[in-house]
């Protein structure tokens, strides 16, 4: 049901998402973390209508910048800068943010019509796994990360595999053994780190950190007069652009099926794709709304499809859903191949919500767009040392007030600055993190149904499948490397 | 054959996964190594600086510092009290000493700490860190933390 508490919600969602994401150097992640602790106070519906309506929102909000400044909000629109930019300094500032507005909201609403109708079909498939297709699965999406860390293969896999060990750094369920927690922290760590200051540490201090380092004197240049053309917005800039807007949101969709890909690389392979297929490829770069159309469809397109393995699988797409799941964990849903059949409610809210944040999303920004477009002079100073405060708030409060889960935020704050300097892909370290329990039971139930035998994990057919697809990944990303390679050295 | 035996149990997959990070380790270091080595450099090489160049060390350590300080005095003075004196802090760390910043750091450490302080442990009724300094209000049934 939709009632008047939730739409106030989605909008106040939806706008501090858009200020998360049109402030450079903050993101979606961001706003999700930060604000989960309000949903401590509402019921799993309304909260999973703030978290939705904040996830939209971040994701959308990258444009203005982009755009106006050409500096992506979120690492999603970087190439919403190759045209936006461009038409912005020729002032069709105001026509490329409708442009890109009105194809975000596009790539949301496709991309939540593959979620509606693929995630119950991949959840009745996984319905069949036992333990040991369910150990597979989690070790193939430690290995699909890998796969598309971009020439940082082995730091990914490396990254996911050190999140799983942090993760166990507490008392096995099955014989209530603690393992690497040093004696005076056993009476806090009974069940290891906790999810949410991982996670804001990771995505929130640590950024606070490194803008620390680099001092904080980010100040963003004026430019008004470049919302000033004579080139006004019309639906005729979409013409012909119909097959562009399904092909990127497509990718975006399937992009953020795959764990921990993230939006930077839907919007690349979406804007080299709308390349390819141009009539006309060399124009892009230079501000035609083709290319704008292709990297704001393509990023609003992972909104749906990360939420897809999440809903049917229990695996988090990238890390902002990877705080949804703490936000289930805490509403004590557990999600998995059983979501949608044991919550029908919970699975038809998610889809309104989703329906009802882009719509929001598009009704907030499109109208009031030169008024929204100041956002981005809001400075990052005045902003941190809230941002701060609010943080400890929702460690404090993960597991009903402890002041170790705000020492732990610290500790994965300053854990994620230094993964940033030696290079480790704190979002491969997270999704280890969250799935690493997961992945010691099955092992544990797999070998120890089988009475220790490793030859379980190749009996069944249904796991071959997913070891060909660990071995694909895999080769996949070896190949990848090596082409990135010879790139680089015909190059040089 | 992995011998699954209840009382030791709890270390078959740590180690298992310590082992794993171990070969990846070896990995990297070997690939990234030999890549050097094609590249004409020599097979290790001094690792780049940790810290940029010029990087702010005030404002990078003072960071650290504060964040510690914070939540250390925050459970035994009270969440509105110690906020309002780290978001000043962390204010005039980051913006400095101007007249007109400091009048704008000053309104921010007390509106923002108040407005949250109310926000969450009033309205939502969430947990907030309890202390000297927190006032509850039997008669009405809340605190102020």
């Amino acid at each position: 049901m939709i009632t008047v508490t939730k739409l106030l919600v989605g909008i106040l969602g939806v706008v501090v998402g858009i200020v998360f994401g049109a402030i450079p150097g903050m993101t979606a992640t961001m706003a999700v973390a930060v604000f989960l602790p309000l949903t401590y106070a509402y019921d799993l519906e309304t909260a999973l209508w703030l978290l939705l309506a904040l996830y939209v929102g971040g994701i959308s909000g990258g444009l203005i910048p982009a755009i106006l400044i050409n500096i992506p909000g979120t690492p999603s629109s970087i190439t919403t800068t190759f045209d936006g930019y461009p038409m912005a300094k020729r002032g069709e500032g105001e026509r490329a943010l409708k442009i890109g507005i009105v194809s975000s909201l596009c790539g949301g609403l496709i991309s939540l019509l593959a979620l509606w109708l693929f995630t119950p079909i991949l959840s009745s498939a996984a319905l069949k796994f036992s333990s040991v297709e369910k150990f597979l699965i989690i070790l193939f999406a430690l290995t699909v990360i890998a796969a598309l860390s971009k020439g940082q293969m082995l730091r990914g896999i490396f990254a996911g595999f050190l999140g799983v060990l942090v993760t166990l750094a507490n008392s096995f369920s099955v014989n209530n053994q603690y393992r690497m927690v040093p004696d005076f922290l056993k009476s806090k760590m009974s069940d290891g780190f906790q999810l949410l200051p991982c996670l804001i540490g990771l995505f929130a201090i640590a950024q606070i950190f490194e803008e620390a380092e680099e001092g904080m004197n980010f100040k963003v240049q004026k430019t008004d007069s470049e919302l000033e053309g004579d080139v006004r917005f019309s639906l005729k800039d979409f013409k012909g652009q119909g097959v562009n807007i399904v092909r990127s949101s497509l990718i975006g969709t399937f992009m953020g099926v795959l764990p921990g890909v993230g939006g930077s690389a839907a919007s690349i392979l979406a804007y080299a794709q709308a390349k390819n297929f141009s009539k006309h490829p060399e124009l892009l770069g230079t501000g035609t709304p083709e290319g704008l159309v292709a990297s704001e469809s393509s990023n609003n397109g992972l909104t749906g499809g990360a939420l897809i393995p999440l809903l049917s699988l229990g695996i988090p797409g990238d890390s902002t859903t990877a705080v949804l799941i703490s936000a289930f964990m805490l509403q004590g849903i557990q999600v998995g191949p059983l979501f949608i059949t044991q919550n029908p409610h919970t699975w038809n809210t998610i889809l309104v919500a989703l329906l009802a944040s882009n719509i929001i999303m598009f009704l907030v920004m499109f109208f009031p767009i030169k008024l929204i477009s100041k956002i981005i002079y809001i400075p990052r100073a005045r902003l941190y040392p809230v941002i701060i405060m609010i943080c400890i708030v929702g460690a404090y409060a993960t597991k009903n007030g402890r002041i170790f889960d705000v020492w732990a935020l610290l500790i994965f704050g300053v854990l994620g600055y230094i993964f940033g300097k030696i290079k480790i892909p704190a979002s491969c370290f997270l999704i280890g993190f969250i799935l690493g329990d997961d992945l010691e039971n099955y092992f544990i139930q797999s070998i120890s149904a089988a009475k220790g035998s490793l030859a379980v994990f190749f009996t069944r057919p249904i796991g071959w499948v997913i070891w060909l697809m660990i071995a694909a990944s895999i080769a996949y990303a070896i190949w990848d490397d090596l082409k990135d390679k010879k790139k680089k050295a015909a190059a040089a | 054959m992995i011998n699954v035996v209840y009382s030791t149990e709890h270390w078959i997959v740590p180690r298992i996964i310590m082992g794993v990070l171990v070969v990846l380790l070896l990995a990297i270091i070997i690939t990234e190594g030999r890549a050097r080595v094609k590249a004409g450099c020599a097979f290790f090489e001094k690792p780049g600086k940790f810290f940029l160049d010029g990087y702010d060390k005030k404002k990078l350590w003072g960071t650290l510092i504060l964040f510690a300080g914070y939540i250390f005095t925050i459970d035994k003075v009270g969440f509105t009290v110690t906020s309002m004196i780290f978001v000043f802090l962390f204010n005039l760390l980051y913006t400095g000493l101007g007249k007109k910043q400091l009048i704008v750091s000053l309104i921010i450490s007390i509106v923002a700490p108040l407005l949250i302080s109310i926000l969450f442990g009033v309205i939502f009724n969430i947990t907030l860190p309890k202390g000297m300094c927190s006032v509850t209000f039997v008669d009405y049934g809340f605190t102020i933390y």
